[in-house]
C-alpha cells in the first residue's frame, strides 16, 4: 500500500462526489471518481484502488452487477452506499461480493471508520492471514480453536465456535444471514434465521461485556451480522 | 315451399303441412271403415272436426290446407258417385261448397287463434329472457363479465352456433372455446348509447339469416346490453372521480403538512450553516458545537420524515410487504434507541423486554420504524426529563403485547381512537412538529404484520400498545437443540 491509500468512489450524485472528494483528500486519501458503472469498472482496472465506495443506484449498470463484475478479477474491498428502504438490494450486493454497506445519509466519521476497517481487512488478506483475532477482551485463535477472554478459556459448543470463527475470520465485513447459515449449518438450513438468533444470543452472553448492548457481534437489521475486531 | 318453412321456431312450417295431411289422410281411412254405419251428414261434421284438429295443431296454413283436403276427401269418398271428384247432384255440389266455406272459416279462425297464442307465448318468452338478462347484468361493473353474460344468454336463447359481443375494449364469445367462423356473421346488432356506437353483437347461425322475430329479439338484447354497458361506464367514471377527489384531498393535506415539516429543519440547518461559515461563531466555542449538533439532529429528523413518507406511500398503494424473519425483539428496540440517541437527550428510556421472550416473525426494519415513531411521538408530548418505557410480554402462545408508554398529558377519549388516522392531531399543528403521519404509519406497519395497535390513558400518562403474532403462518420457530460445550 502506498503512503496515500487510493479510494475509488462510484456515485452518480455530483454533490456526494464533491463532498467525498473534499473530505477524503483532506484525510490524505488519493481519490478517483466515476459517475457511471462502466466508467468505474474501467477506472478500477486502469488504476487499481485500495478500496471502492459504490453507490447501488447508478444510471447505467446495477450496483449489484458492478460488484459481481469486480469480483471476477479483484478482491479489493467494496463498501456499498444505499438508502434505508432497500434491504434486499444491500443483501444482494453483499452476496455478490460487497464487503460492507453504509446507509445514506451517513456521517463522514462512519464512512472513514469503514474505509479504515476495509483497508486493514485487505492488508490482512494480502499478507499472511491473521490466525489470532482480538476484539476487546476476547481473543480467538483460529488455528488452535481456542477462544479466551482476558486470557481465560471460554467454553463454546461446536456450533458456537464454528459461528464465532466464521464471523471473526471475516471481521469488519457484513455477512448476510444466508451466507452465515450456509457456512455454519449448510445450504439446507440457509433460511433458518432462528438458528442464528439463538446461537448469536448464546455467543453474546459468553463474549460480550453486556449482551444487551453488544460491541463485538453487531446485528445489521434485515441483513446480517458484523464482527467488530479490536485495534 | 321455401326454406323459411324450415324455421325451427316459426309458425309456417313443413311440419304444419304434414300434420294437416296426416290428420286428414288418417281420418279418411277411419271414416272409410265406418261408411256403412254413419250417414253422409255425420261424415261432413266429422271432417269439420278433423279440420279443427289440424288447425289447432298446425296453425292457420294447416287449417286452410286441411279444409281443402277435407273438401276433396268428402267429395271423393263420401259423395256420389264415389271415388271420383265429379258430383252428380246439384244439391250435393251446394252442400260441398258450403262445407268448404265452413271448413275454411273454422280452420282459419282456429289456426289464427293458435298462432296468436304461440306469438303471445313467444313474446312472453322474450320478455322473460330480457328480464333474466337484465337481472344478470344488474350489479355487474366489469365490462369483461358483462360481455360474457350477454353472449352466453343470447347464445342459449337463440341456440346459435356462435355469439360474439364486442365493445368497451374487448370481446366475448359463447361458447367460449369456439373460434370465429371465417364467414361473415349471419346477424348483426349494434350497441348504441348516448356516446354513439360502442360495440356490436354478431351471431352465426349456420349461414341462415334470422327470421324477423329473432331479429327483433336480437335488437332488444342489444338495447339492454348497451344500456348496461353505459351504466357500468358511468359508475366507473363516478368512482374514478371520487378516488381522484380523495387522493387530491390527501395530497393537499400532505403537502401542507410536509412543506411545514420540511421548512422547519431546513431553516435550522440554513441558519446554523450560515452562522458557522460567516465566522461570527468562534472555533472551539460551545456555540459552535451546539450549531453542529443542531444540524445533525435536523438532518436525522428529515431523514426519518422521508422514510415515513415513503412507507406512507407504500401503505397507501397497498404494496407494503413486510420481509418477515425470526427476530429478537429486544435487539430491535436497542437498535432503534441507538439510532435515535441524539433525539433522546431529554427523555431517558427504560427497556423491559425479557430475554427469554420468543422470537417474533417481523420485518426488523419496519418494526424499528414503529418504535422510532412511537418513541419520537412520546418525546414530543411528554415533558422533558420524564421517562419513556418500552415493555413486551407474551400475552399467550400466539400473541406478543408491546407497550411504549410516556408521561405525556392524557388524550380525551373521543380522540383516542382517531390518533392513528392520517393527519389527525389533538393539538394545534403549529405547536407540535410532525407530519401527522407517524402514528398512522405505525398502524399500517403493525396491521401489515397481522397485529393491532391502540392507545390508552394510564394513571401516569399515555400508553401505545400493539400486538404481534408469534407465529408466521402456522409456523413457530424451529426448535434449536442444545449442545454440549466440548470445543
Amino acid at each position: 500500500m502506498s503512503a496515500e491509500p487510493h479510494v475509488l468512489v462510484i456515485d452518480d450524485e455530483p454533490q456526494i462526489l464533491r463532498a467525498l472528494r473534499t473530505i477524503l483528500t483532506e484525510k490524505h486519501f488519493r481519490v478517483s471518481m466515476a459517475q457511471r458503472g462502466e466508467q468505474g469498472l474501467a477506472l478500477a482496472a486502469a488504476d487499481p484502488p485500495d478500496v471502492i465506495v459504490l453507490d447501488l443506484g447508478l444510471p447505467d449498470l446495477d450496483g449489484i452487477q458492478v460488484c459481481a463484475r469486480l469480483r471476477e478479477w479483484t478482491h479489493v474491498p467494496i463498501i456499498v452506499l444505499s438508502v434505508r428502504e432497500s434491504e434486499s438490494d444491500k443483501v444482494a450486493a453483499l452476496d455478490h461480493g460487497a464487503d460492507d454497506y453504509l446507509t445514506k445519509p451517513f456521517g463522514i466519521e462512519e464512512l472513514l471508520a469503514r474505509i479504515r476497517v476495509a483497508l486493514r481487512h485487505s492488508a490482512m488478506a494480502q499478507g499472511t492471514r491473521a490466525t489470532v483475532i482480538n476484539a476487546g477482551p476476547m481473543s480467538i485463535d483460529l488455528t488452535r480453536h481456542v477462544v479466551t477472554r482476558d486470557g481465560v478459556e471460554v467454553k463454546l459448543t461446536a456450533t458456537e465456535y464454528k459461528l464465532l470463527a466464521y464471523l471473526a475470520a471475516n471481521a469488519g465485513r457484513v455477512l448476510t444471514h444466508q451466507s452465515i447459515l450456509t457456512h455454519v449449518w449448510g445450504p439446507a438450513d440457509a433460511d433458518h434465521v432462528e438458528y442464528l438468533r439463538v446461537y448469536v444470543g448464546q455467543l453474546r452472553k459468553k463474549v460480550e461485556a453486556d449482551s444487551r448492548h453488544p460491541e463485538i457481534l453487531l446485528s445489521e437489521p434485515g441483513i446480517g451480522y458484523r464482527f467488530v475486531a479490536g485495534e | 315451399m321455401n326454406v323459411a318453412l324450415l324455421d325451427p321456431r316459426g309458425r309456417v312450417t313443413l311440419r304444419a303441412f304434414l300434420a294437416a295431411l296426416a290428420v286428414i289422410t288418417a281420418g279418411s281411412l277411419v271414416l272409410q271403415l265406418l261408411r256403412d254405419v254413419l250417414p253422409a251428414p255425420v261424415m261432413a261434421l266429422l271432417y269439420l272436426l278433423l279440420v279443427v284438429l289440424s288447425a289447432a295443431l298446425g296453425g292457420l296454413s294447416a287449417g286452410l290446407l286441411a279444409a281443402v283436403l277435407a273438401f276433396l276427401a268428402l267429395n271423393y269418398f263420401f259423395t256420389e258417385p264415389y271415388y271420383q271428384l265429379y258430383v252428380h247432384d246439384t244439391n250435393n255440389v251446394f252442400v260441398l261448397l258450403v262445407f268448404l266455406a265452413v271448413a275454411g272459416i273454422i280452420g282459419a279462425l282456429v289456426g289464427q287463434a293458435r298462432e296468436a297464442r304461440a306469438r303471445a307465448e313467444a313474446r312472453e318468452r322474450e320478455v322473460t329472457f330480457l328480464y333474466e338478462l337484465a337481472t344478470a347484468l344488474a350489479g355487474l361493473r366489469q365490462p369483461d363479465t358483462m360481455r360474457h353474460v350477454v353472449a352466453a344468454h343470447l347464445q342459449e336463447l337463440l341456440q346459435a352456433e356462435l355469439v360474439e359481443v364486442s365493445g368497451l375494449g374487448g370481446a366475448a364469445r359463447a361458447p367460449e372455446a369456439a373460434a370465429a367462423p371465417a364467414r361473415r356473421a349471419d346477424a348483426l346488432a349494434p350497441l348504441v348509447t348516448a356516446q354513439g356506437l360502442i360495440g356490436e353483437i354478431r351471431v352465426w347461425r349456420g349461414g341462415l339469416a334470422p327470421p324477423p322475430d329473432e331479429e327483433r329479439l336480437l335488437r332488444a338484447f342489444a338495447g339492454e346490453a348497451a344500456s348496461a354497458f353505459e351504466r357500468a361506464r358511468l359508475a366507473g367514471a363516478e368512482r374514478h372521480a371520487a378516488v381522484l377527489e380523495e387522493s387530491d384531498r390527501l395530497k393537499t393535506a400532505l403537502l401542507n403538512s410536509v412543506s411545514h415539516e420540511l421548512r422547519t429543519p431546513l431553516a435550522t440547518i440554513k441558519a446554523a450553516a450560515t452562522s458557522l461559515s460567516s465566522g461570527a461563531v468562534g472555533w472551539n466555542t460551545a456555540a459552535r458545537g451546539d450549531l453542529l449538533a443542531a444540524i445533525e439532529e435536523e438532518v436525522d429528523l428529515l431523514n426519518r420524515l422521508v422514510g415515513n413518507l415513503l412507507n406512507m406511500s407504500r401503505i397507501e398503494a397497498g404494496v407494503l410487504q413486510p420481509q418477515r424473519q425470526w427476530n429478537v425483539l429486544g435487539e430491535i428496540v436497542e437498535g432503534t434507541l441507538h439510532r435515535m440517541r441524539r433525539g433522546l437527550e431529554y427523555h431517558p428510556v427504560t427497556v423491559d423486554v425479557p430475554e427469554d421472550l420468543p422470537l417474533v416473525p417481523v420485518d426488523a426494519v419496519l418494526l424499528e420504524q414503529v418504535f422510532a415513531n412511537l418513541i419520537g411521538n412520546s418525546t414530543k408530548y411528554a415533558p422533558p426529563g420524564t421517562t419513556i418505557r418500552v415493555t413486551a410480554r407474551a400475552r399467550d402462545a400466539q400473541t406478543l403485547l408491546v407497550e411504549v408508554s410516556n408521561a405525556g398529558p392524557p388524550v380525551a377519549p373521543e380522540h383516542l381512537e382517531h390518533i392513528f388516522e392520517k393527519f389527525y392531531r389533538v393539538t394545534a399543528a403549529e405547536r407540535i412538529t410532525g407530519t401527522g403521519l407517524g402514528l398512522s404509519i405505525c398502524k399500517g406497519i403493525v396491521e401489515a404484520h397481522g397485529g393491532q395497535i391502540w392507545a390508552e390513558n394510564t394513571p401516569g400518562g399515555l400508553a401505545f400498545r400493539f400486538t404481534l403474532p408469534l407465529q408466521s403462518g402456522d409456523h413457530s420457530p424451529l426448535h434449536v437443540p442444545p449442545e454440549d460445550e466440548s470445543a
